[in-house]
């Protein structure tokens, strides 16, 4: 279970997260929205370590990020994928995959590069094991992002936006992806602007208006008229993502 | 046979003399990378108190003249200390710390080109500090740096041409000797030239295959 308890970042001045909490249990697909700025990225980075807290909590299965020990094994919990893709540039796409399996888990190089090899049949890349990410569309880089993840057999999958780089067509291929991950009972702490695709895979939604978690709610009454509807803002977001 | 004439042996002091100078760069090069390497990582790690220290001496070091340099060690340091210093100490010293200086600025900038986006990745991936600087970092940065770093060598060989003046038996040192002896100096500093500008250019050929070969193995096409 990922849980933040009253999570506050601060950047110089400007609080960033006020007193954000969420909890995700295991199987969950937990989708944040806001709009751009609200520190949805933020709250994923301090989730998967990169950012220090300025104050709060946050554990991933127990374990503290804001102790050494804690992170290093949080991390070993959660994967990440990214906005735009940060790839290693100078590996071909079944390097940036085994990378971490042969160094942090210390898998065998054969049996983390059959893990990457069906990871990227997965995703339909199999022929693009050799391929630099410099050779690959984004939607493909993407794709090879989430294989870099899921190699890690993770407990929990952090998305920051990673179709907002895309094209709509790369979109749809990377969406399919989740989709069928989601159906596979994986853990997502999914920061998107595809509302309609978020409803159709999340458990629930909860929604970031600087900086604070103002709504929480399973998915159905998150949309409904009483529910997150009912908030002026989320009516305000939700109107204006459908005329994108 | 006139005393003042060239003679078969002045072709074995002419190759002692290049011998003496490829030995002294080969020797400051290997510990000047070495050493500009140490304080690209130290200067990276932002271990407290060592970044102003780092950047202020090598400041210094390369814009100061390489001779005032090589008389401060060869003069200055063993007065001041009281201990003694051979000219070959002292040259090595000297252009070792002056190639430190250029080396370092190239691999801080190698360094510093590596996306920090990657690094955010890795870290998340759990690898550790050693694991990205060898794993992620190293490789972009040495694709990055190679092509300014055989650039500085290659002028940095000219420049091993002053420790002649504190009396270190290098090419430059010998026709010297040579010229001395047989007043022939077109001829005697030609050839001399013409040895410095073979060795540079050799030097300029290997490290352009290095590159290339640097540039083949990442394909990514970055540099
Ligand atoms: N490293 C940083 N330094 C200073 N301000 C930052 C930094 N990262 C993000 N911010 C600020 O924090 C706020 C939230 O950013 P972010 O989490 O990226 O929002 P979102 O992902 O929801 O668009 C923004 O105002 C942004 O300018
Ligand atoms: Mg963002």
């Amino acid at each position: 279970m990922i849980v933040a308890e009253n999570v506050e970042k601060r950047f110089g001045e400007t609080l960033v997260l006020k007193r954000v909490n969420l909890r995700v249990e295991p199987g969950e697909v937990v989708t944040i929205l806001g709009a751009s700025g609200s520190g949805k990225s933020t709250l994923i980075r301090c989730i998967n370590g990169l950012e220090t807290l300025s104050g709060g909590k946050i554990t991933v299965d127990g374990h503290d990020v804001s102790t050494k020990t804690g992170l290093v094994a949080a991390r070993r919990a959660s994967a990440t994928v990214f906005q735009l893709f940060n790839l290693y540039p100078h590996m071909t796409a079944l390097q940036n995959i085994t990378l971490a399996p042969i160094e942090v888990l210390k898998l065998p190089k054969a049996e983390a590069e059959a893990r990457a090899r069906a990871l990227l049949d997965r995703v339909g890349l199999s022929a693009q094991a050799d391929a630099y990410p410099q050779q690959l569309s984004g939607g493909q880089r993407q794709r090879v992002g989430i294989c870099r993840a899921l190699a890690m057999q993770p407990r929990y999958l952090l998305l920051d936006e990673v179709t907002s780089a895309l094209d709509p067509e790369m979109t749809g291929d990377v969406l399919r992806i989740l989709a069928a991950l989601a159906a596979d009972g994986t853990t997502m702490v999914f920061v998107t602007h595809e509302i309609e695709f978020a409803r159709h895979i999340s458990n629930r939604i909860v929604f970031l208006e600087q900086g604070e978690l103002i709504v929480d709610l399973p998915t159905a009454q998150f949309f409904a008229e009483d529910g997150g509807l009912a908030v002026p803002r989320i009516r305000q977001f939700l109107s204006k993502m459908k005329k994108d | 046979m006139r005393y003042a004439d060239f003679t078969p042996y002045d072709i074995i002091l002419l190759l002692q003399g290049l011998g003496v100078t490829l030995a002294l760069f080969i020797g400051t090069t290997l510990i000047g990378l070495a050493i500009g390497l140490m304080l690209a990582v130290v200067h990276h790690y932002r271990i407290p108190g060592c970044r102003p220290v780092i950047v202020i001496v090598t400041e210094a070091l390369k814009n100061s003249p390489v001779l005032v340099q090589l008389f401060l060690v060869f003069f200055g340091i063993p007065a001041f200390l009281h201990i003694r210093m051979t000219p070959v100490e002292a040259a090595t010293l000297t252009i070792s710390l002056n190639t430190a200086a250029f080396a370092f600025v190239i691999f801080r900038s190698g360094i510093e080109s590596v996306d920090r986006d990657q690094i955010d990745a890795a870290k998340v991936f759990g690898l550790n500090r050693s694991q990205i600087l060898r794993l992620i970092i190293a490789p972009q940065a040495t694709a990055f740096a190679v092509g300014p770093l055989v650039g500085i060598l290659v002028n940095q060989l000219q420049v091993t041409s002053l420790i002649s003046v504190i009396g270190v038996f290098d090419l430059t040192k010998i026709g010297n000797i040579l010229n001395l002896r047989t007043l022939q100096p077109f001829i005697v500093w030609a050839v001399i030239g013409l040895i410095y500008y073979l060795a540079a250019k050799a030097l300029a050929h290997v490290g352009g295959r290095i590159e290339a070969a640097l540039r083949k193995s990442v394909k990514w096409g970055g540099i």
